[in-house]
């Protein structure tokens, strides 16, 4: 049985964000609450408290009227992979709460291992990370929607985006039923890429040629999965988080935006 | 044997070597890490037999198919049905929430009358029978007065077999004053009738334009069939087709825009008739069509078009003159140039002047029933009824004229103006309406001058809502008769707005519905079969779910299997038939009532002393406006730059904000003729200066804690500005001052 | 006369040593039986189920063993404990004399009520475990962590933990945690020490084991 997993390669989980497309609306916010249990309160808008794994923001040119242009980024979490496998956040975290998986690529939280030091809050620096302050309240009766398939959080513990794995988990059931072991691209996609009105996301394994993902952006194997696409880029790729999530925009200011550029600064610096 | 300190020392030194060497510290200690995991008021969704339904979302007109995951008979979550001809798989960001409503706090489980004073909020559950037999009580009391012409009806929609079914009730009671809530369907539609001489309405074949020239419509904010339209905009990203947008500030759809034109508010009309200008004195208009299709165009050319030149046109817009005839020269230089309108969702019927300017840009460009252009869709008529039956005190009622004027000689062409609606009652000595349903509708917040309008309310001696919900209207109602929500009934849904093909959608109940609600379809027929008499003769069917199948007749098989019927061999008209038999050619200046003779704008309420800002909404995906209000994760999503704790934020160019003193975050107080409310400021560079602009969605009074009480209804702070030919409300904005608080 | 004075001191010293020792070895026994025997007397709260249920006599009826009753469905999540849909295809009536049987029927099939079984196995809600994964991927049997109860002929007496609200199937029968079978205990540890065993992988970064996200959710 050893053998057996031998044959499986390396997957990496990634995510491509076509920032020419996103609208703004929030659909993949709403998507991702309603997929995974995701508390709310009677009053959400201190933003810093507010719990919401995927997060749109917006983003702007500088410029003032009527050259002023608005621009819309969802951020989940980027699933950094830092240098084989160091995520600022797993690095950190004291209880082994979170940890990075080599095979899929992602960071995986779990909840009853967490004890809220938010250490790891503090090490991310995508602010993808978020603390349950408050014990969660379903008004009566809606706990019924809830999915079975995402562990419901007491307060203490911290949250983030999870790249949809329990879905990963119910294709690989599926998968066993069938005899085999792979799952197939469309099996396994996230709550948010599906419900994309404007189909502005795209999900899959950057390490799998056929797959949209790796084909929209192109990552390099040999710079840190840098995106080879010129339209392609990484949310502040200067740290070497790694990320595995790319936007692509065919504006220029957007793409520096994604990163810390001073304002002399031309040209991407090569990293 | 004494028991000295030593010995019990020992004694206890003895047991807790023994109690660590046993397994009770260890099992503790795993046992109460355990419970500490393990607090009752954590859920745990218990685990299941996983399965999907599908359905129809209608928490919009938008026809959206949907796929609801449930775990044995539990529904969990709701997603975008692939393949579905609208969204293929995609969903906005109302639907996804749709499971809130299910179970909302807001939600009315049980038929209620009212105990106490209207509005206090004291209510009594009463069975279904009862409630009934109250309706049927305080009816029966108008036709024995002979005064059945005073029931009226406000009704969400008035397409689909359940707005019809209270149609159809009126008019078996005697009354024709039905009204639905109006939109830029109804001025769309308008513009039709009078441009082409024929019935029907508009689709657009978004998927080929290469154009897309928008005044205003809020495309990817909800304009239309929300998810269709942001599929649409993604195909144009695709296939580098291009979409400007013209408005006076930059919404979500501006700012997708390849190119955002801003514009004065309420002159977008003013620019398409400018355009028209440049195109025909450059001779670039589509000769083909003009000659051929359409005999009054030098007329148009000479009463209407001349006058609009560059020069004038960039006066009124403040759009520059290099801009308007560039901006002509590309829409004209098109191969499949498409223009549209109706403000942000258009749920204003807006100036049919407006309307009559950009569809005749798509006239000029021969831009209709063309590949890439509009398409006049056939009205839908599957909804074939016998004659409904009448008696003498019926058949005099359905003699009156209707309260709010519509299809009168004043607006012979419009058929609902539920805007003149309040006007009208306060204006009378006693109300012209006795008794009010109200169905699939929240006019108490949406209708403008929320004052005005809950005065005329006032004056309705019995109010029943059909609501699902504790909203506005229904908190000041008499009783109160709970209709299922989306997920519990069948419901048809006519083709979406703006959508090309002739289509039907069917929504199925996903689950049992939980509470003691009944299908208003089912509740009216319950109404008309007890009142008896003629009234119950018209309703021949036995429920709802009766009357639907036979009316869907044999498109029923296929709309419950696969929830989808499409006229797929729909083609639009040639121009050699796409207009009514009288006419059989193109107005663009039509006889019967002329949109272009009235004033360049509408006027917008106020003087410029006192009042020297303007007002305008914008519409968000993120606040819903109508009959369905945000459920807890939407209003989540609202930003702390429009919402903060219960502030709502409005948004001012910097200048103007220089200009008035007032900087980020500051309180102000914002007067309009109809109201003075307290917002904040936020300063945006997406706006034109000196123009003012609030989110609709907000300011809820009812509902429940997740919503109410949180930023300022902007209907309360306008009111309706009756377009001269359809009488619809054509305001876009208002006169406003702001002032720091 | 000092002689004297120090034997009784001496003696006194004697006697009082072993009193030490005795009260000592006294704690020690105590809270070892305390610990060992009186503690899982206590933790445990004894608990019938709702239905004797005989999995000896049902095995004979069925063809597909186990998994006649605990199936897999096509997308494959496990059925778990059957639902009254399944056991009224057989018992819409009482199928013979046996009075757990009589109750049953007019209890919960005439009643339309799911019969509220208390579930050995069941683990916390952080857990994830895939049936398929292990009977279909792994081919294990279901003995194997679910131990011989097919062929029980009546119902186990479920002892559940008066702290935890769990099994003491988890922990194990004994208190200790020491285990003689592999189905004696079904903690984090076991399904560990299987999967170090057998799968060994150390692809995550910080425990050098398997995803965390393959057992919990």
């Amino acid at each position: 049985m050893k053998n057996k997993h031998k044959n499986n390669n390396a997957k990496k989980f990634g995510m491509v964000i076509d920032l020419d497309k996103c609208t703004g609306c929030g659909a993949c916010m709403v998507a991702c609450m309603a997929e995974n249990n995701v508390p709310f309160k009677d009053d959400e808008t201190d933003k810093l408290l507010s719990i919401t794994w995927m997060r749109v923001y917006k983003l702007n040119n500088g410029e003032s009227f009527p050259d002023f242009e608005e621009c819309y980024l969802p951020r989940p979490c980027m699933h950094c992979e830092g240098e084989h496998g160091h995520s600022p956040c797993v690095s950190v975290c004291p209880a082994t709460a979170t940890d990075y998986n080599l095979e899929t690529g992602i960071v995986s939280q779990i909840y009853t291992r967490c004890f809220g030091c938010r250490y790891c809050m503090a090490a991310c620096p995508y602010h993808a990370r978020y603390f349950n302050w408050w014990d969660p309240v379903w008004p009566a009766g809606m706990e019924k929607t809830l999915s079975p398939n995402v562990s419901p959080r007491m307060r203490g513990v911290v949250e983030k985006c999870s790249f949809c794995f329990h879905r990963y988990q119910l294709a690989k059931d599926r998968a066993y039923m069938e005899g085999r072991r792979d799952i197939e691209e469309d099996e396994y996609q996230t709550a948010c890429t599906q419900a994309c009105p404007a189909g502005a996301i795209t999900f899959g394994d950057l390490n799998n040629p056929d797959h949209a993902v790796a084909k929209m952006v192109k990552p390099d194997p040999h710079h840190h999965g840098r995106p080879m696409n010129p339209k392609a880029f990484r949310l502040l790729e200067k740290l070497g988080t790694n990320p595995k999530v790319y936007y692509m925009s065919s504006r220029e200011w957007v793409r520096k935006t994604g990163d810390k550029y001073l304002e002399d600064e031309t040209k991407v610096k090569k990293h | 044997m004494k028991i000295d300190r030593r010995s019990f020392l020992s004694l206890v030194a003895g047991g807790a070597a023994g109690t660590a060497l046993s397994p009770l510290p260890w099992k503790l200690i795993d046992d109460s890490s355990i419970w500490t995991q393990n607090w009752p008021w954590t859920p745990v969704p218990t685990d299941g037999e996983s399965n999907y339904v599908d359905s129809v979302c209608t928490l919009c007109p938008g026809g959206c198919g949907i796929s609801v995951r449930k775990i044995d008979n539990r529904v969990v979550k709701i997603e975008g049905k692939k393949d579905h001809p609208v969204n293929n798989g995609g969903i906005c960001i109302l639907g996804l929430a749709g499971l809130q409503l299910l179970y909302s706090p807001s939600r009315i489980k049980s038929p209620l009358k009212r105990t106490g004073k209207r509005g206090e909020g004291k209510w009594k559950e009463i069975s279904w029978n009862q409630a009934v037999s109250e309706i049927t009580e305080k009816l029966s009391q108008l036709r024995e007065k002979n005064i059945p012409e005073t029931l009226a009806c406000i009704s969400g929609s008035a397409q689909g077999v359940e707005s019809n079914l209270f149609k159809r009730f009126l008019e078996a009671f005697g009354s024709q004053n039905f009204m639905s809530v109006p939109s830029i369907q109804n001025s769309y539609d308008m513009t039709i009738e009078l441009m082409h001489g024929a019935k029907g309405s508009v689709g657009f074949d978004f998927e080929n334009t290469d154009f897309l020239l928008s005044f205003g419509s809020g495309i990817l904010d909800g304009w239309g069939s929300p998810a269709h339209m942001f599929k649409a905009n993604s195909g144009w990203k695709t296939n580098k087709s291009k979409m400007v947008q013209v408005e006076s500030r930059l919404s979500k759809t501006a700012a997708k825009a390849d190119k955002w034109i801003p514009i004065n508010p309420g002159t977008e009309g003013i620019l398409a008739l400018g355009l028209g200008h440049v195109i025909i004195k450059k001779s670039l208009h589509n000769k083909d069509f003009v000659n051929n299709f359409s005999s009054d165009f030098n007329q148009f050319k000479k009463d209407v078009i001349d006058r609009y030149t560059p020069d004038k046109v960039a006066d009124i817009t403040g759009v520059d003159k290099s801009v308007i005839i560039n901006l002509a020269k590309e829409f004209a230089g098109a191969s499949k140039p498409l223009a549209i309108c109706g403000r942000g969702q258009g749920d204003i019927p807006g100036s049919l002047k407006e309307f009559g300017a950009v569809h005749a840009l798509n006239a000029l460009m021969g831009s209709i029933n063309s590949k890439g252009g509009m398409f006049i869709m056939p009205e839908q008529n599957y909804i074939q009824w016998d004659e409904v039956k009448a008696d003498a005190i019926s058949s005099a009622g359905m003699k009156k004229d209707r309260v709010d004027e519509a299809g009168s000689v004043k607006f012979p062409h419009s058929k609902s103006l539920l805007n003149r609606l309040s006007g009208i009652i306060n204006s009378s000595k006693e109300s012209p309406v006795q008794a009010l349903f109200v169905t699939g509708a929240n006019p108490l917040y949406t209708m403008s001058d929320t004052g005005q309008a809950r005065k005329s309310f006032d004056k309705i001696p019995f109010i029943a809502s059909f609501s699902s919900f504790m909203d506005e209207t229904a908190h000041q109602a008499d009783l109160i008769l709970p209709n299922h929500i989306f997920l519990e009934r069948y419901e048809d849904v006519p083709t979406p707005p703006g959508f090309a093909v002739p289509s039907i959608f069917l929504a199925k109940p996903v689950i049992e519905p939980v509470f003691n609600t009944k299908h208003s379809g089912d509740a009216i027929i319950k109404i008309a079969k007890t009142l008896g008499g003629s009234i119950g003769e018209s309703f021949p069917w036995t429920c709802y779910e009766n009357c639907l199948k036979k009316t869907l007749g044999d498109k029923w098989g296929t709309l419950l299997n696969q929830g989808v019927w499409m006229d797929k061999n729909f083609k639009p008209s040639t121009w050699a038939n796409a207009f009514g038999e009288s006419s059989t050619q193109f107005y663009f200046v039509p006889k019967s009532a002329d949109p272009f003779s009235g004033p360049d704008l509408i006027n917008a309420e106020g003087d410029q002393k006192s009042y020297p800002q303007i007002l305008i909404s914008y519409d968000s995906m993120r606040l819903a406006n109508g009959f369905i209000a945000d459920p807890p994760f939407v209003i989540k999503t609202v930003s702390d730059t429009v919402l903060k704790g219960k502030d709502i934020f409005v948004e001012l160019n910097p200048d103007t904000a220089r200009e008035l003193g007032l900087h980020e975050g500051d309180y102000a107080n914002l007067s309009t003729l109809k109201a003075k409310v307290k917002v904040r400021v936020h300063i945006f560079n997406g706006i034109k200066p000196g123009v003012i602009a609030m989110p609709t969605g907000l300011g809820h009074t009812a509902y429940d804690k997740y919503l109410a009480e949180k930023g300022i209804n902007y209907n309360k702070l306008i009111g309706s500005v009756e377009d001269p030919v359809s009488g619809l409300d054509a305001a876009w904005g208002i006169r406003a001052k702001l002032a720091k608080a | 006369m000092s002689k004297i004075k120090n034997n009784k001191t001496d003696e006194n010293k004697e006697g009082a040593s072993g009193f030490i020792i005795l009260f000592f070895v006294a704690g020690l026994v105590l809270s070892l039986v305390v610990g060992w025997i009186v503690f899982p007397e206590l933790l445990y709260s004894q608990k019938e189920q709702p239905v004797n249920f005989n999995h000896a006599l049902h095995l004979e009826e069925v063809d597909d063993g186990c998994e006649s009753c605990h199936f897999f469905r096509e997308d494959g999540s496990f059925s778990g404990v059957p639902k009254l849909a399944q056991c009224v295809d057989c018992h819409e009536e009482a199928q013979g004399e046996n009075p757990d049987e009589i109750i049953f029927v007019e209890e919960y099939v005439a009643k339309d009520k799911d019969v509220p079984w208390l579930i050995y196995s069941k683990q916390p809600d952080c857990v994830f475990f895939s049936h398929a994964a292990h009977v279909k991927g792994a081919e294990m049997e279901c003995s194997t962590c679910h131990g011989h109860i097919g062929e029980s002929e009546s119902s186990k007496i479920y002892e559940e933990n008066r702290i935890t609200g769990y099994s003491r199937d988890i922990w194990g029968k004994n208190i200790g945690g020491f285990k003689k079978n592999t189905w004696d205990r079904m903690k984090m540890d076991d399904c560990a020490e299987c999967h170090k065993k057998i799968t060994d992988k150390a692809t995550s970064v910080q425990t050098k084991k398997d995803a965390c996200f393959v057992c919990h959710k």
